[in-house]
């Protein structure tokens, strides 16, 4: 169980709308992720974290199929089932 | 999971490969947690003052069978000198023989090439804060390939998913992609 309230997408300003429809179409889901709710609380925190992780997971000099694999290993080795 | 899911939905759909990097990641701690409990030198650079815990069996003092696999470990990775984790673990030769053999297939190429597995174990080794991972998977990563660019887009992934993972654990976030890991097969 989470220990603080995740707002519901209607509940954050609409600035943020494009962020959370480039986000859907990143995962290719139609909803917002927890940890997109959480970075985009404070949404200087989702601009500039998000504008990192995109750029980071586009395909480069590795893929960004091998990227979240290596994602996954970092999660793995911190023990986090998110 | 986020990104397991991810992963799945960019090619890498066959468990296969997942087994595989499951793989990679736990025999890479496993190593890690011996290689730099008992302070082994590190094999690629500078140790600094590492001093290992537990006698190095060099090759010249090595069994007939050791040499054997020494031989295969130095073949492998290209190299003159065993690693330093592989001359810790020949005191017991049985152990040694089938460690080698599972490292060697886990780290062969297959569904993932070895160049992928490198850089699993790297970012592994590197988010597990092992200086005898980084020295070897960073060697062996370059050694395969690996680009300046593509060593920082692995740092790059390190670190955000290390903060990523910190920040969904200390506010004990659920998964929310679950019903994206459909089993393969």
């Amino acid at each position: 169980m989470e220990t603080v309230r995740l707002l519901d997408e209607h509940e954050f300003p609409d600035e943020l709308k494009p962020y959370f429809d480039g986000t859907k179409a990143w995962f290719g889901i139609d909803y917002i992720p927890k940890m997109s709710k959480v970075l985009c609380y404070q949404p200087e925190m989702s601009r500039t974290h998000g504008r990192c992780s995109r750029r980071t997971l586009v395909d480069g000099a590795l893929k960004r199929r091998q990227k979240e694999m290596i994602a996954v290993a970092v999660s793995a080795i911190n023990a986090c089932d998110y | 999971m986020a990104h397991t899911a991810a992963g799945k939905l960019q090619g890498y759909a066959d468990d296969a490969y997942w087994y595989e990097a499951a793989y990679v990641y736990g025999v890479t701690n496993g190593i890690n947690a011996v290689a730099d409990g008992l302070r082994l030198p590190l094999d690629f650079s500078d140790s600094g003052v590492r001093r290992p815990l537990v006698k190095l069996l060099e090759f010249e003092e090595a069994s007939d069978r050791v040499k054997e696999i020494y031989t295969d470990i130095m073949a492998f990775y290209v190299t003159e000198q065993v690693p330093s984790i592989f001359r810790a673990l020949a005191h017991d030769d049985g152990y040694l023989t089938d460690y080698w053999k599972a490292v060697r297939f886990v780290f062969q190429d297959s569904h993932l090439d070895r160049l992928t597995k490198e850089a699993v174990a790297l970012a592994a080794s590197m988010a597990a804060k092992s200086d005898y991972g980084v020295d070897l998977h960073l060697r062996e990563a370059r050694r395969l390939g690996l680009t300046e660019k593509g060593l920082m887009e692995v740092v790059q992934v390190v670190q955000l998913f290390s903060c990523y993972t910190k920040i969904a654990d200390g506010l004990q976030l659920e998964p929310d992609f679950t019903h994206l890991l459909q089993v393969s097969g």
